[in-house]
């Protein structure tokens, strides 16, 4: 809706990417704490689920807000003290949720893409 | 443009791009990006044109990166304080979504105290013109929005009004005619 820059327009998976990117950051924090740029590695990694790796700040913004991610402050060996972000329960609880969801969903996209559902009689 | 040049562009470009976000977190955010500028140069081991061009590339437009800030459209799960966090890490503190320029300075001060007490008790110490006082502290508050300054003038007006009325034996419909309408106070 925001995006009215047609390259962007024509990638049908802008929206859901946008949709799923923040559950994904749940994930990458789920089990060991990261700084934003270890964030950004597991995603670009993954492969193009961030496309502009800006945009992962407003996201962890949005989740330290939400009370979903918390944040500690902790030295690094080279540079300025680094944010560092882990999963809280509420987060916890908000992924689960998004992973049973996103099961039936798969499921439910597959079937039809392959044609797998069978017409009702 | 040499690569130093191309950072600091960038920055002024974000930091204008961010001018609509409250101060607090539009510095938070510059803040985060030139770490990220500065990490990921550190750990390519070079600070050449390309190299930052690539970096500037992979972050995207200050524009869209600001546009993120308001989220997608029906954004996350439902706030809630996070009582799971171990001490020294921090959860939820900071304003709701939305981003209303939320005040940050208490919403009360020595001017909106003595405007509520003029308010609740003014009247009892002089009648119609303690009430009327208080309507000037509530103006003179520059914590309070103009609406709420609005409700408490209607409010204040219907209540004096109102005794006058009865006592004048007219309608009370008159104290609804609006704030021209209040007579210079009387003596009850």
């Amino acid at each position: 809706m925001r995006d009215m820059v047609p390259s962007v327009a024509r990638d049908p998976l802008t929206e859901l990417r946008r949709g799923v990117l923040e559950y994904c950051v749940l994930a990458t924090v789920r089990r060991w704490e990261a700084y934003a740029f270890d964030i950004v590695l597991v995603l670009s990694r993954a492969g193009g689920l961030l496309t502009s790796e800006g945009t992962i700040y407003p996201l962890l913004s949005r989740l330290r807000r939400d009370g979903l991610v918390a944040t500690i402050w902790r030295e690094s060996e080279s540079g300025p003290p680094r944010r560092y972000y882990r999963i809280t329960e509420e987060g916890q609880r908000a992924l689960d949720g998004f992973i049973a969801e996103w099961d039936r969903f798969r499921a439910a996209v597959d079937a039809v893409l392959m044609g797998r559902v069978e017409e009702g009689s | 443009m040499d690569a130093d040049a191309l950072v600091r562009d960038y920055l002024t470009r974000l930091d204008r791009a961010a001018t609509a976000l409250p101060a607090g977190r539009r510095d938070e955010l510059t803040a985060e990006v030139r770490e990220h500028i500065e990490t990921a140069l550190t750990k390519a081991g070079d600070r050449g044109e390309v190299t930052v061009r690539n970096v500037l590339e992979r972050l995207g437009a200050p524009d869209e990166i600001v546009a993120a800030e308001s989220g997608p459209a029906g954004s996350a799960a439902p706030a809630g304080p996070a009582l799971s966090a171990p001490s020294g890490w921090t959860s939820g503190s900071a304003p709701p979504p939305g981003w209303a320029p939320a005040p940050s300075a208490s919403r009360w001060g020595p001017v909106e105290i003595i405007a509520l007490l003029l308010l609740s008790v003014g009247w009892l110490i002089l009648p119609f013109i303690g009430s009327l006082l208080a309507l000037v502290f509530v103006w003179a508050s520059d914590r309070w929005s103009t609406r709420e300054k609005v409700i408490a003038t209607v409010v204040v007006l219907m209540l004096v009004a109102l005794p006058l009325a009865l006592f004048m034996g007219t309608s009370s419909g008159v104290s609804l005619t609006g704030p021209q309408s209040i007579p210079e106070p009387i003596h009850p």
